[in-house]
């Protein structure tokens, strides 16, 4: 008997499923694929360039200079200077601090309260989900642009207030996502066994269901952070992000609008490193899509 | 024997209040300390929903409990408010479910699993828990033990999950064990070792068993007393043996007579004609008056109450009854 409960047990071990460490399926993930190593790699760099923005940049970002303004790309002044005179690599790199800080915290802090709201009003059911469901259906029927910029219009800007307006923004679609998902994993038997053994069911939700619920609010997460960095410079773009004279990526955009033939490089500058962080945190997200997604995972 | 469960005219409904669906209809039935009792029937013979009403799993809305007592010790359990519940499941009674494969969440060891079985009920320390999850796997026969408790329920077999179910159920020592389908999801060659398992945690733990299944194999070998329901209702109870030898209802009959034989050259197997009638379709008579080759005019009319046969036995039907001449019991009074 023994021996066959042995063989038993050994047979589901040579199955290759996507099982390992937790090392091995962050390794998968970010350096599965040759389009996903190199967005790692750019991630890296920005995240580094963005900590180490003191030490990297050459002049100060805030610096105005009038003798310099307009400049051409030189050695000095990689990419030329703006109206002002200020340093436009400079301002790039510390500009890619608010970015990484808001592509980072906001969905992170969204996926807090929106994974709270969503399990809750997926465990509990009845009424409690009725009321939250209507809300979270309200706030998704304006897109993400439009209620930050509802909400960024009554609050102003300033650092806070743009974490908490793109923390607004997301937050209906983690709950929603958080939602459908308690309810699929509540039907579980393991569910009802941690009931019938006499789990509380604060500790139900937190040790059963949130765990289970994870790789669908991950991949959401993954792929918003570009969403995020997005949604940070078109409302720094339009005067309700990151005010100036502190640098951010929409707002470098914006005021070489004013200059378009003063200097285009401030434009194609922070044009470019939005685009290359979104690209990057996208393919990210895609491939860890792709790792918890059991559907695709094919 | 004292007793430890009484259920007693236990009726459950499901969908709304205006329309309700009884899908347990009046069920009784007693299970004594340290016993073993089966309940048998077809899907949908509300097996299921008893048991999970003793344990007040039943999912409400849409299902309630429209009337009848639960008894636990003397103590009604549908008198319990719902946040005595915890406190109850898993310490007095505990339940193993059909599905291995699906009961154990995927995410946690099944050393922490049974871990929290028992912080549940038991103030161990740490070092104490961690030595009762190796002791308890070695009670379900779990090879190495203490290797084992860091496993994800991924890396073992429907057994072995069973196995580990079994553990978590009896990690507090409940004083009633329910096992629902416990080895339907399994290889034959595994039922035989999971129920073996299961009398052998019984005999050592002194803990009762309800089982419910719908094999009669499995009760015959496990069970000192059976239990028949069908369409929500309770046909026929009494000890094994008896009802084995002389089934009185002709639904149990029927149930012996489709178990297949070894040593029967029959072509065909036997069936009973028909299917179980749709929950809450039943009418006013016998639930299986449709079905029933010895059925005659009264079964269509009137609910056949318990009749009793022998010492040990009672059977709700009016045909049988009849013939054999058993004195009829007052309904509430079964057992």
């Amino acid at each position: 008997m023994s021996e066959m409960a042995e063989t038993a047990t050994a047979a589901p071990a040579e199955l290759p499923p996507a099982e390992g460490s937790a090392f091995d399926v962050v390794r998968r993930v970010l350096f599965g694929r040759p389009a996903t190593i190199f967005a790692t790699a750019l991630v890296a760099l920005f995240i580094l360039v963005a900590i180490f923005a003191p030490w990297i940049a050459p002049y100060d970002p805030l610096q105005q200079s009038a003798l310099d303004i307009n400049q051409d790309p030189s050695a000095a002044h990689w990419l030329g200077t703006d109206q002002f005179g200020r340093d436009i690599v400079s301002r790039l790199i510390y500009g890619s601090r608010n970015s990484m800080i808001f592509g980072l915290l906001s969905p992170t802090l969204s996926a807090i309260f929106g994974t709270a709201l969503g399990v809750v009003a997926g465990y509990f059911g009845g009424w409690t989900d009725r009321i939250l469901s209507r809300i979270i259906d309200m706030l998704l029927a304006f897109p993400e642009l439009l209620l930050a910029i509802l909400v960024a219009a009554v609050l102003g800007g300033g650092f806070w207030n743009v974490v908490f307006v793109i923390t607004v923004a997301f937050v209906p679609g983690f709950a929603r996502v958080a939602r459908a998902a308690t309810l699929a994993v509540k039907q579980e038997p393991y569910v009802e066994a941690a009931t019938a053994v006499g789990v509380r069911t604060p500790t139900i939700i937190v040790r059963h269901v949130i765990p289970n619920i994870f790789p669908s609010v991950l991949v959401l997460l993954t792929l918003w952070t570009a969403s995020a960095i997005r949604l940070e410079a078109s409302l720094s773009f339009l005067g309700i992000g990151t005010q100036p004279p502190n640098p951010s990526w929409g707002n470098i955009i914006r005021d070489g609008l004013n200059n378009l033939f003063g200097s285009p490089w401030p434009i194609v500058g922070a044009g470019i490193a939005i685009t290359v962080a979104v690209l990057a945190f996208n393919l990210i997200g895609d491939a860890v899509r792709d790792e918890l997604d059991p559907e695709l995972s094919e | 024997m004292s007793e430890l469960l009484r259920v007693e005219n236990l009726s459950v409904e499901f969908g709304p209040k205006a329309k309700p669906i009884r899908v347990v209809d009046g069920v009784s039935f007693a299970v004594p300390a340290g016993g073993s009792v089966g309940i048998v029937g077809e899907s949908g013979s509300g097996k299921s929903i008893t048991s999970l009403s003793i344990l007040r799993l039943v999912p409400e809305p849409p299902g309630r409990i429209v009337s009848g007592r639960i008894l636990f010790e003397g103590k009604n359990l549908l008198d319990l408010p719902p946040s005595a519940l915890p406190e109850f499941r898993g310490r007095d009674v505990a339940m193993i479910f059909q599905e291995p494969m699906s009961s154990l969440n995927p995410v946690m060891t099944i050393g922490d699993q049974i871990g929290e079985a028992i912080k549940l009920h038991q103030p161990l320390s740490a070092t104490e828990r961690h030595e009762r999850v190796i002791e308890l796997l070695r009670l379900v026969g779990m090879p190495d033990p203490a290797s084992r408790l860091g496993a994800y329920p991924h890396q073992f077999s429907g057994g072995m999950r069973q196995r580990v179910m079994i553990a978590m159920a009896v990690a507090c020592n409940p004083k009633l064990l329910i096992a629902d389908e416990p080895t339907t999801a399994l290889d034959v060659t595994i039922q035989a070792q999971v129920l073996e398992l299961m009398k052998s945690v019984r005999r050592r733990l002194g803990t009762a068993v309800l089982l419910i299944s719908h094999d009669l194999g499995i009760i015959a070998e496990t069970c000192e007393r059976v239990i028949v329901m069908y369409a929500g209702r309770v046909l026929e109870e009494g000890d094994v043996r008896s009802i084995f030898r002389s089934p009185a209802h002709p639904y149990t009959r029927g149930l012996l007579q489709s178990i297949p034989r070894l040593d029967d050259d029959r072509r065909r197997l036997f069936q009973i004609p028909g299917t179980v009638p749709a929950a809450g379709s039943a009418g006013q008579g016998c639930p299986f008056y449709a079905r029933c080759p010895s059925r005659v005019e009264k079964c269509a009319a009137e609910m056949p109450p318990m009749f009793r046969y022998g010492d040990d036995q009672l059977a709700a039907c009016w045909v049988t009854a009849e013939r054999a001449g058993a004195p009829m019991v007052r309904a509430g009074a079964a057992a």
